[in-house]
Formats: structure tokens, C-alpha cells, sequence
């Protein structure tokens, strides 16, 4: 017998697991049992929780196995696809700031020319006559840039939405 | 390039394109289903024995079986699966004792569990739950693997992650106070 059990109680957790507690128990353990503080809290418990277990398993009213099945599936797929999507995200994003950085140096080395061409713009497409004429020349420029960047913003919302899309 | 064409196997959802990595892939729906109908409702009851709450229960035992299907680890025979199972549904309950708690699972009305009264189990059980009521969520735990389910204590360890040395002397003590209290009518 070890401090924390009796000597017995291997067999009578057999028998106890076996359901032939107190049926097929012999005499000299049922006899050990009635003297024995250990191995009776065990058959007490044991019982017990049999019992409660049996009952319980009862109780549930458990979801279908397919839907279970099913809903693991999904779940396996969801993240298939995530572990596949994150190195393309990833290289989107890459192209997507090395096109910002190219355009930004474009911009940059051609601002010269760009700011001359944008001030033939009103004259050659006649945008003047567009205007009040109670509005100065030099002011259509205020107007086109932000048209022209309205213009590039609600396209890039565009190209985003159809590639979401598919 | 669509992405269908990139994982086509994946978006049919075809376990044979994770089969060998996961224990249920080599598992179909059929099997799936037998052993679902076989060891739900014993763990079921580990759930609601232990948290003291049917509605957790019920939550954490489809997401048990969700976790086992998805798993990566393989398993040898049924034996094994159910105790990888338990193993779960421990993590799962953890985790939700973990989270702060907007009300607390004491508050459970026992007699869930019971069902009419005068009878000579239900009078055993009506005892069962005031004194499982004392316990710590561990002793529960070891209690319920050990005598309801009758796993080892290898097996005990293995599923509460606990050292295997030390699954005796939990036990032990957690049986002593189980006994005191079913004894006193579940009084502490």
C-alpha cells in the first residue's frame, strides 16, 4: 500500500470498470472494501459518476454528424485558401509600393514639363469657355487637377471592386 | 489566372488533397459519422460534468469535433482518436475559463441534470452535483476521466497535459474530497 492507495484497489477498479462490482466480487474484497477507507471511496465515487455519466448521455440533443462534417470542411478549405492567399497579398503589395515609388520618381524628375503641359491644357481644350469669364485664366488649373485626380481615384475604386469580384 | 486553378483541390474540398496530414481526412463521412454517434454524447457529458453548463457543452462539442477534423495529428484506431478528442474539449474548456467571464458558471441551476425527483439515481445524482459543485474544475476533470470515463492515468495525463507522476496524488486527493463531500450530502 503507497501513501495515496490500497493495495486492492487495482482489482477493484477491474471490477468496478467491468461492471461486476458488487455481483462477482469476491468475499475477503467486499469484506476489505467495508474496512477499507480508500478503496470504499472509490466505490463510491465509481458508482456515482457510472451513474451520472449513463444519465447524462442522455441529456444532449447533439447536431447532426454532417453538418459537423461539413462545417469542418469549410473551416479546412478557409484556411487552405488563407495560407495560399498570404504570400500573393504579399507580393501585391510589394508591385502595388513599387509602382508608387516609380510613379513619385516620375513625377519628380518630369514636374517641369507636366506644370507647362498643364497650363496648355485650358487653351487647347478650350476650358475657357467653360468658365465664368468673371474667373481668372490661371485659376482652371484648380480645377482641372482635382478632376483629373477624382477621375484616378474612382478608377482605381473600380479595378479594386472588379478584382474583388472575381 | 483564377485562383480555382492555383488550389483547385482545396476549393473542391476534397479531403484526399489533405489526406495524410490530417487523422479525420483518412476518415470519411460515413466513419466520421459512427464514430461521432459513438463518443459525442460521452463527451458531452465531460463537458456539461465539468463546466456545470449544458449550453457550453453543446458549443464546445462541435468545436471539438471542428478541431478534430481539421487536425494535423495522426491517430492509431478509435481508442486513440477519442482520447485526442477529450484532449480538445480539456483545451477547449481552458480556453474558455481563460476568457473573462460575463456570468458565472456557478449560477447554473443543478437540476439540469436531474430528471424526476424520487428516483433512487436521481437522488444519487441530485447528491453528485452540489458536491461536484465544491470542486475545482480540475478535480472535476480528473474525477470524471478517471472513474466516469475510466482512462488511465497515462491517459489522464496526456489529455489534461498534465505530468503522469503527478496524476496520483491529484487524484487521490481530489477523491478524498469528493467522498467527504458526498458523504456530508454535498455540504462542504
Amino acid at each position: 500500500m503507497t501513501p495515496f492507495s490500497c493495495a486492492r484497489e487495482h482489482e477493484l477498479s477491474e471490477l468496478l470498470r467491468k461492471g461486476h462490482w458488487p455481483q462477482a466480487c469476491p468475499a475477503d474484497l467486499y469484506a476489505h472494501v467495508v474496512s477499507c477507507r480508500s478503496c470504499s471511496d472509490l466505490v463510491l465515487i465509481t458508482g456515482m459518476l457510472q451513474n451520472s455519466r449513463r444519465h447524462t448521455a442522455e441529456l444532449p440533443r447533439l447536431e447532426p454528424a454532417g453538418a459537423i462534417w461539413w462545417r469542418a470542411q469549410l473551416r479546412r478549405r478557409n484556411a487552405a485558401i488563407e495560407k495560399v492567399s498570404r504570400p500573393i497579398l504579399g507580393a501585391q503589395i510589394f508591385a502595388l509600393a513599387m509602382t508608387l515609388v516609380v510613379l513619385a520618381a516620375i513625377a519628380v524628375w518630369q514636374i517641369g514639363n507636366w506644370s507647362a503641359w498643364f497650363a496648355d491644357v485650358p487653351s487647347a481644350l478650350h476650358l475657357d469657355a467653360l468658365i465664368p469669364s468673371s474667373m481668372p485664366e490661371s485659376s482652371i488649373l484648380w480645377i482641372i487637377v482635382p478632376v483629373l485626380a477624382t477621375i484616378a481615384l474612382l478608377s482605381g475604386i473600380f479595378v479594386y471592386l472588379a478584382s474583388e469580384k472575381q | 489566372m483564377s485562383w480555382e486553378s492555383i488550389i483547385p483541390n482545396v476549393l473542391a474540398g476534397e479531403s484526399q488533397s489533405l489526406a495524410g496530414t490530417a487523422p479525420a481526412a483518412a476518415m470519411d463521412n460515413e466513419q466520421f459519422a459512427a464514430f461521432y454517434a459513438r463518443s459525442a454524447r460521452p463527451l458531452w457529458a465531460y463537458l456539461a460534468r465539468v463546466s456545470r453548463d449544458p449550453a457550453l457543452a453543446d458549443d464546445l462539442t462541435q468545436e471539438a469535433y471542428v478541431r478534430f477534423l481539421c487536425a494535423d495529428h495522426p491517430q492509431d484506431g478509435e481508442v486513440a482518436a477519442r482520447r485526442y478528442l477529450f484532449k480538445i474539449a480539456t483545451n477547449l474548456l481552458r480556453d474558455h475559463w481563460r476568457r473573462p467571464q460575463s456570468s458565472s458558471i456557478d449560477e447554473l441551476p443543478e437540476h439540469i441534470f436531474t430528471t424526476t425527483p424520487g428516483n433512487t439515481q436521481s437522488d444519487s445524482i441530485s447528491v453528485l452535483g452540489p458536491a461536484m459543485a465544491q470542486l475545482r474544475p480540475r478535480d472535476r476533470q480528473l474525477l470524471w476521466l478517471a472513474y466516469a470515463e475510466g482512462y488511465t492515468h497515462q491517459e489522464i495525463a496526456q489529455i489534461l497535459g498534465l505530468a503522469s507522476a503527478s496524476i496520483r496524488l491529484l487524484l487521490f486527493r481530489a477523491r478524498r474530497k469528493m467522498a467527504r463531500l458526498l458523504r456530508s450530502g454535498g455540504e462542504a
